[in-house]
């Protein structure tokens, strides 16, 4: 079985409010899967139903398991990082790395220490005391330390300087992910991760807008910086948004073939960011 | 599974630390206030403690020298048993409401630990671990002050080791001491439950959350139904003295007061005890099931809490 999630006509409402709303996707067996969208978009709830943290409706499937009904065994496979706050502030290190390996059957205590050894964090400090950084280095050795098939993450590095988000994502790939290892990771700072995916879906209003390969990005999707008479052709090939740059046309094409847009300005692949945008601001207008 | 319990046992212990502070500190207060009578006494020549007078008089018969080590011990220890009423309520208020504050509980949820295993652990903290810290200091606690008054005895030119250990009934008083402390948190089991449900479920306020229903329900009794069923039910387990445990002290006519001459005629305070009666009291089997509907309740709620 090569697929670890498996979501058909995924659905969760709270109230009148559908934060889900009929989803289909499949995530693969080692591909590291970005899902984007806006605040409110329904992302969380999607996570908090892969993770067994919520009931939905439809047919929900990770690792083959019921996620909310077998959520104990489907656990000490999948390990998740929800935001860089939730260690509890007022354990020591050595006593979480106790707790962990007394109830984690996947958790290597003599690996986190080694991960640790490479950071600040010292083994007899409480959490309270470590910066928002170091609670991450913390929380990231530990994910690390459990041979987990699935990675979930939320936002994690919400709240970090630059270096401290650098560093979690390098030792993300160098020390969690082998090929074999699947990852599932929502952020707002899509650009620092775009090159770390293999895969993307984008979610907006509880519906998936987009679920591609990165690989495929290019082929389907070119941007188009035009002006003048070039401008006024492109449109006539419908794109799918366009909005203004330095007095400049800036145009999102999907299904539009590169050879068409030649020598009608400057064409490359959107960045996942522009894309977003594109998908979302096109839907709507 | 085991490993698991005692994992999670554990972390109540370094997570909530008011189970052995509490319990450390009214030892430590008992102790300094045993020492500060004795100074008193060394100082001012008075003898504050009517027990402790008795303890020198070697000439007082030994079943009356045994009532009275055993009567001071025993007056400590109501201290302990007040400390721990305190202390069980509010870790209870807290246990499952102290983690989603802090917003832990994504993190523990992120374990492969059950919601039912987490709630278990926090029954058995409030059942079996916070009356072992108690009697630990107990323990503790009345070691400390023999071994003080001994001091001030062999001061006072007396023999100790006969006077005081020669005939003080430790083992009977802590056997004693041991059943009351376990049997209070059983007694109160269907309020332990309510109080962790309510941890489990109050998104702010448990307290108030908690002690509004219990406290307005059974007014509402009395004004609809003329009756005051619930609030006598309520009271009554909040009563440690009117637990099944001491049935045979009532029985007998004695009430706190009467410790002496309790022990004159039967000097074994584990003999007073009624375990049969609490044992097969409807009340306290009762009171587990309900505690047991209200843990379950707790799961459910600390299951499905964080949907939201």
């Amino acid at each position: 079985m090569n697929s670890l999630v498996t979501a058909s006509n995924v659905s969760k409402r709270y109230g009148d409010v559908r934060a889900v709303d009929n989803v289909s996707f499949e995530i693969e067996k080692g591909k590291i899967m970005g899902l984007i969208g806006p605040n409110g978009a329904g992302k969380t709830t999607l996570l908090k139903a892969v993770l067994g943290l919520t009931d939905c409706e439809g047919q929900l499937s990770v690792l083959g398991l019921d996620p909310f009904r077998q959520r104990k065994e489907l656990m000490q496979n999948i390990c998740f990082i929800a935001d860089v706050a939730v260690l509890p502030r007022w354990i020591k290190v050595t006593q979480l790395l106790d707790f962990m390996a007394s109830t984690h059957p996947n958790f290597s205590r003599t690996r986190a220490e080694e991960l640790l050894s490479r950071t600040k964090v010292r083994n007899d400090a409480k959490i309270r005391e470590l910066s928002k950084g170091m609670v991450t280095q913390l929380h990231l050795s530990i994910i690390t330390a459990i041979d987990a098939r699935l990675l979930v993450l939320d936002e994690p590095t919400l709240g970090l300087d630059i270096i401290f988000r650098k560093e979690f994502y390098g030792n993300l790939l160098n020390d969690y992910f082998d090929g074999e290892r699947t990852i599932l990771i929502t952020t707002h700072q899509v650009e620092e991760i775009e090159n770390l995916l293999t895969d993307i879906m984008f979610i907006n209003d509880g519906r998936i807008i987009l679920d591609s390969s990165m690989g495929a990005l290019p082929d389907a999707y070119v941007e188009l910086v035009t002006s003048g008479e070039e401008a006024e052709k492109a449109r006539q090939l419908g794109p799918l948004y366009e909005r203004d740059v330095f007095g400049k046309k800036v145009m999102t094409f999907e299904g539009v073939d590169r050879e068409r847009l030649k020598g009608l300005g400057d064409a490359h692949t959107p960045s996942v960011a522009d894309l977003f945008v594109a998908k979302v601001k096109g839907a709507v207008s | 599974m085991i490993s698991t319990q005692i994992a999670l046992v554990r972390r109540e212990i370094l997570e909530h630390r008011s189970i052995w502070i509490t319990p450390a500190a009214v030892a430590t207060v008992v102790t300094l206030l045993a020492i500060a009578m004795v100074v008193a006494v060394a100082a001012f020549g008075e003898v504050l403690n009517a027990d402790i007078a008795m303890l020198a008089d070697m000439t007082a018969p030994e079943s009356v020298r045994r009532a009275a080590l055993a009567a001071s011990l025993i007056g400590n220890t109501s201290v302990f048993l007040i400390a721990m009423w305190f202390l069980a309520i509010f870790y209870c208020l807290d246990a499952l409401y102290a983690e989603r504050k802090d917003k832990s509980i994504l993190f523990w949820r992120s374990l492969p630990v059950t919601d039912a295993e987490t709630v278990v652990s926090k029954v058995l903290t409030v059942l079996l671990v916070i009356p072992l810290a108690t009697f630990a200091a107990v323990v503790v606690s009345h070691l400390l002050n023999l071994i003080i008054v001994s001091i001030w005895m062999a001061a006072e030119g007396a023999n100790p080791g006969r006077a005081i250990w020669g005939a003080v009934p430790l083992f009977d008083t802590w056997g004693a001491v041991s059943t009351v402390l376990f049997a209070l948190p059983i007694w109160m089991a269907p309020l332990f439950g309510w109080f962790l449900f309510v941890s489990a479920w109050a998104k702010r306020g448990p307290l108030l959350r908690a002690i509004l229903p219990i406290a307005i329900l059974p007014i509402l009794e009395y004004i609809v139904f003329k009756s005051w069923t619930l609030g006598s039910a309520i009271l009554t387990r909040l009563r440690w003295d009117a637990m099944p445990i001491f049935d045979k002290i009532r029985t007998a006519g004695f009430d706190d007061d009467d410790l002496h001459s309790m022990l004159t005629e039967n000097h074994s305070l584990v003999s007073w005890l009624d375990y049969g009666s609490f044992l097969s009291s409807i009340e306290v089997w009762a009171g587990l099931l309900i505690c047991g509907i209200f843990a379950t309740a707790a799961i459910y709620m600390r299951r499905y809490r964080s949907d939201r």
